[in-house]
């Protein structure tokens, strides 16, 4: 059977692309499938450094792409979880380098060696993003719970389906205690404004600075919620589409779930 | 109307006969000359021809059209001879009757009707009227060239009546845009709570004025219904 790619974009940067892309890439791995996560965002990479693997790489998407070297040698392998490989981005070109014809051979060979693809696509709607999304058979949009993030998440959501592609949304970043203030909108407010799919709802997580920086996958931190959040969707990605979506609470205790879930509570 | 150096006889085809615009205040012989000239030039399709003769509303009319009639039966065989059908002036009680019974049922409407959510960056634009169904996020554009309305939330931004039609309105279920223009009048930083009314926006006295659509019933004092 052939893999899947779904690419991860956001039109906004900084909402937590390539932290949702390394932690669900970790987390489908986990689940026991062969996962590649490739960084599109050719001169700005980071993707190798939130998955550690800063110091192996030697060939990059680049490289593969304009064949100078194969998928095997671009690709590294995580020597934490078993089935997760990265292909880095370059970081001394530019998003002009790539083409949509070269992507889309190399997202062919993708499709026979992993059962998922996840593409990390940068910020914008210009050429990295069109190189992004040009193999892509489903995507996840990020936000964030406010105005901007929304008005791009929109924007992005639009260019998907005018290229047949119906994206989910990950809400990330909520702060349980500023919802429930007023200060932040809820997730029920951002659905009302992009009425899509909801692939998963992602709490503010402090984890995730301390993940980023020690390279340390999200997603193996039992203690982290937003690594609990990105299983789940990963779960709901991989064949469980029917996962409840946890909502962020302040407490998270048992009542709370247990009266959201009679619906005495949103 | 007829201009000073207008010729004093024109003739044009019209369906299954012809059409003869005359100067009455030209003379008799003159009109004659000039109709001679040129119906022998269309030689034997003059015979048995329908002709209208339209001298307007001088007065004394019916006496030339019925001298000249018989001037063109005699020289060139034309068939029947009349005036004008008069235009008839249809009194406002008719046009109600006609309007209440089938007035609209011939009308092929101008109106672009879209159902489905507008998202940011995306642009409509409409020749006449536009109704969406649905909501308009912000960062969206909507044209028109008549009146907007949307059933849903208006949270891009509006143009009605592009260009120059100040009568033009924008009506909304949910009516938050960031910008609102209609025809040259241009309103942004609109209040951004309706508290739930309908609300609809129109040019009252050279600016744009939000109102709540059923106090105001902006449509209410026309009698019966009309086609736009």
């Amino acid at each position: 059977m052939e893999g899947r790619i779904i690419v991860v974009t956001s039109g906004k940067g900084g909402v937590g692309k390539t932290t949702a892309t390394a932690s669900i890439g970790a987390a489908l791995a986990l689940e026991g499938k062969r996962v590649a996560v490739i960084d599109m965002d050719i001169g700005l990479r980071n993707l190798d450094v939130v998955l550690g693997l800063e110091n192996r790489i030697v060939f990059n998407i680049v490289d593969v792409v304009n064949g100078r070297c194969n998928l095997r040698q671009a690709a590294i392998r995580d020597r934490r979880i078993e089935n997760l490989f990265l292909v880095p981005a370059s970081q001394s070109d530019n998003k002009d380098v790539l083409t949509t014809a070269g992507v889309d051979r190399v997202a062919k060979q993708l499709r026979k060696e992993f059962d998922y693809v996840i593409m990390d696509s940068p910020a914008g709607i210009e050429r990295g993003f069109e190189n992004s999304v040009t193999a892509a058979d489903e995507a996840i949009v990020v936000c964030t719970p406010d105005v901007s993030s929304i008005r791009d998440a929109d924007r992005v959501i639009g260019l998907l389906y005018s290229r047949s592609i119906t994206p989910k949304l990950v809400v990330n970043r909520i702060v349980p205690e500023m919802v429930e203030r007023g200060d932040m909108l809820s997730h029920e407010d951002v659905l009302e404004v992009l009425s899509i799919d909801l692939a998963g709802l992602v709490p503010m997580d402090e984890q995730v600075v301390i993940a980023t920086n020690t390279g340390m996958p999200l997603v193996l931190q039992n203690d982290s919620k937003a690594g609990q959040a990105f299983r789940r969707i990963a779960r709901r990605l991989n064949g469980e589409p029917d996962l409840p979506v946890v909502v962020p609470s302040v407490k998270g205790g048992m009542w709370n779930r247990f009266t959201q879930k009679l619906g005495l509570k949103q | 109307m007829i201009l000073e150096d207008a010729p004093p006889v024109k003739l044009k085809g019209v369906g299954d006969g012809f059409w003869v615009t005359l100067d009455p205040s030209r003379s008799e012989e003159l009109l004659k000359n000039e109709i001679t000239k040129l119906f022998e030039r269309l030689k034997h399709l003059a015979i048995n021809a329908r002709v209208v003769i339209d001298v307007g509303d001088a007065p004394g009319g019916d006496d030339l059209v019925n001298a000249l009639g018989g001037f063109l039966k005699k020289q060139f065989d034309v068939g029947v001879v009349t005036r004008p059908p008069e235009k008839r002036v249809i009194p406002v009680e008719r046009i109600r009757q006609r309007d209440l019974s089938r007035g609209w049922t011939q009308h092929r409407s101008d109106v672009l009707m879209l159902r489905g959510r507008v998202r940011s960056g995306q642009n409509i634009e409409a020749k006449k009227h536009l109704i969406i169904t649905g909501d308009v996020n912000p960062g969206a554009q909507i044209i028109a060239g008549g009146d907007v309305l949307v059933m849903g939330r208006l949270l891009g931004q509006v143009h009605a009546g592009r260009p120059g039609n100040d009568e033009s309105i924008v009506l909304a279920l949910d009516f938050r845009p960031t910008q609102v223009k209609i025809g040259e009048h241009v309103a942004a930083g609109l209040g951004d709570t309706t508290n739930g009314q309908v609300e609809f926006a129109s040019v009252v006295n050279g600016a744009i004025l939000v109102q709540d659509y059923l106090k105001s019933n902006p449509f209410g004092r026309i009698p019966w219904p009309e086609v736009i």
